[in-house]
């Protein structure tokens, strides 16, 4: 039932108002949330001293009195700076990798997991189960690395990042929707197991590919202490361990050219949101599914 | 298994014994093979070196070939429980946890249900979409912008105050500093700072769940309030509160937990000036283990960390059982 507004008459006034201080509300943290996202953009535009309450991408040139939009000068740093582009560069491989081996681990455990009839199919569903309430810690899983000889290596950072048993498990329920018939009418049809999950359970599961794809895209992208564990050569670090570093580090941001470092910073931090903000927007429902599928997990 | 009313009972179904039905399983073996290994690997071997914990175990013993010491004992257990920094981590894991948790549960709460009132399609749409934008942001990135927009000025003096960053500047203005504040190395605001990026990374994904038990809700309950004439905030009070309480209280002990995992967002924003009021223990294992190569001791510390992460866990899970019927493993 919809209600009037109106501000004055007593029968619609209270709910009018509580309307209006709920958008009031809404767009307040709109802006908290969003502020500190649009202030990095603009300060990475603008290469000077002095930022402040700057909230627009523009400085005047104090000769001439012009107005210099949109200065690239710290974009152009980062791609022609093989110390700032390189872990670009192993950010999108190590995403790419740990999205598709992810998914393939995820996919793979979870059809397996399916086969309710399958000797020893429960005993590995409480393996995979064990490892979300303990784990070896810190320094065992270190340690195992190092005797594998897989310190320094992206291996140690992209093989664990593909066995994440909650995905698994939410890749179990999107495949539990899939009618079981299909697979009887198949195995009648004499398809063999790797058939039925090649032709029947991955083209049915697009949307789950899809949403859980993105979840192992995020993670990998997002990773930071892996790296910090595990990786010593400054050729495989990924684009979030360079970004910590700049932070760090004062003097190698500003070293040679004249760029202020915090533009630098700024620039960054905008260079290692940009790519998601590309797809966000179009994936939100993606992003979604796997949520509430989740959260009615069972 | 025999139903008399059934009149299928003289039809023996031979149920295909272990082995058969390992055979004909053969092929998902292999399928699961990749899983097993990454599995056994990376979770269950790092398992035994729990054993570590009854050693005294450091690197330069390693480069000499001397596996660890195990005369120790529990001797690492004694140390932990003697150190104060080991104490303060854990007094901070608890304090910065806990706090946290009940901020994310009020926030996300009251948000959900104003969320719920928005009556605009496209105007909900857009405030969901824009909420949960920060969640998405790595913790490398959700501190550095607030390391940036928090900024005293490129000198600790308070000198040279050219970087000054926006808060700062704000505060400035309005009249309310005299000079910038460097809140990161302050140990009173540090972990306002923490709790404030929390909030402004997770709030809004926090809403999800609640609104999706909010949506679940049936019309007709309000419908009925409404005639019987209970109005606006009579109804939020007496049925969206109570039929959302349940995920309320799911939510809350899945969190609790999850109470000694505070990690990343905490490694991404500290610094040596305030390790008293935010070093938690992760935090300072990864000191003395990797950093200070104490195998033995750091180990020790994780697997008092782990063990009493799994009586959090096994905790929540019975009581979720009362309150749903099913555990949250």
């Amino acid at each position: 039932m919809k209600k009037k507004f109106n501000l004055i008459n007593p029968q619609y006034a209270p709910r009018s108002w509580f309307v209006v201080f709920n958008t009031l509300f809404f767009i307040f943290l709109m802006l908290a949330m969003i502020v500190p996202i649009v202030k990095i953009f603009c300060d990475s535009m603008v290469n000077e001293t002095v930022y402040g309450l700057k909230l627009l991408p523009m400085t005047v040139d104090k000769e001439t009195g012009k107005q210099i939009w949109f200065n690239t000068i710290a974009y152009k740093r980062i791609i022609t700076d093989p110390a700032l582009y390189w872990p670009f560069v192993i950010s999108v491989y190590t995403t790419l990798m740990t999205t598709f081996l992810g998914l393939l681990i995820s996919t793979l455990g979870a059809y397996v997991l399916l086969q309710k009839d399958m000797p020893g199919v429960k005993i590995f569903s409480y393996m995979l189960l064990f490892t979300m309430i303990f784990n070896g810690g810190l320094i065992p899983t270190f340690l195992v690395m190092k005797n594998l000889g897989l310190l320094d290596s992206l291996w140690a950072v992209m093989l664990p990042m593909s066995m994440n048993v909650y995905n698994l498990v939410l890749m179990r329920s999107f495949f539990e929707g899939i009618p079981y018939s299909l697979f009887e009418a198949a195995e009648i049809d004499g398809c063999t197991p790797m058939g039925i999950f090649i032709k029947i359970v991955l083209p049915l599961s697009k949307a789950a590919l899809a949403s859980i794809g993105l979840f192992f895209a995020v993670a990998a992208w997002s990773e930071y202490f892996h790296y910090v564990m595990y990786i010593k050569s400054a050729n495989k670090y990924n684009f979030q361990y360079k970004l910590r570093d700049l932070f760090q580090d004062k003097q190698e941001a500003s070293e040679g050219v004249d760029i202020n470092v915090n533009t630098l910073k700024s620039a960054a931090v905008v260079v290692s949101i940009v790519p998601f903000m590309f797809i966000y927007p179009f994936c939100q429902k993606y992003f979604m599914t796997g949520v509430t599928m989740g959260a009615v997990k069972e | 298994m025999a139903n008399n009313n059934d009149n299928f009972d003289h039809v023996i179904v031979k149920k295909p014994s272990v082995g058969e039905r390992m055979f004909k399983y053969r092929w998902f073996y292999l399928m699961f093979l990749p899983v097993a290994v990454v599995l056994i690997i990376f979770y269950y071997w790092p398992m035994l070196g729990i054993r570590y914990a009854f050693s005294t175990f450091k690197l330069k013993q390693i480069t000499l070939r001397t596996g660890p010491d195990y005369s120790t004992g529990l001797g690492n257990f004694a140390r932990l429980m003697d150190s104060d920094p080991f104490h303060a981590a854990f007094k901070n894991t608890l304090v910065l946890s806990i706090i946290n948790l009940i901020l994310a549960m009020v926030c996300s709460v009251v948000i959900a249900l104003l969320i719920n009132e928005i009556q605009n399609a496209w105007g909900k749409k857009i405030v969901q979409t824009v909420l949960y934008l920060p969640h998405f942001l790595s913790w490398v990135v959700a501190a550095s912008i607030f390391m940036l927009i928090l900024s005293a000025g490129t000198d600790a003096t308070g000198a040279d105050t050219s970087n000054t960053g926006f808060i700062n500047a704000i505060l400035l203005q309005v009249g309310i500093l005299k000079t910038p504040i460097d809140f990161l190395t302050s140990s009173k605001a540090w972990p306002v700072v923490w709790y404030i990026m929390n909030r402004w990374k997770e709030t809004g994904w926090g809403t999800i769940i609640y609104l999706a038990a909010l949506s679940s809700i049936s019309p007709d309950l309000y419908e009925a309030a409404e005639i019987d004439g209970a109005g606006r905030l009579k109804q939020t009070w007496y049925i969206t509160v109570p039929s959302i309480m349940n995920t309320i209280l799911v939510v809350f002990i899945l969190n609790l937990a999850k109470v000694m995992n505070v990690f990343e967002s905490v490694f991404v924003l500290y610094n040596s000036l305030v390790y008293d009021v935010s070093d938690v223990i992760q935090t300072y294992t990864y000191r003395v283990g990797i950093v200070g190569n104490d195998y033995g001791y750091s180990t020790a510390i994780g697997l008092f960390k782990s063990v009493i992460s799994l009586i959090l866990v096994s905790a929540s899970d019975v009581i979720s059982k009362k309150i749903r019927g099913y555990g949250i493993v």
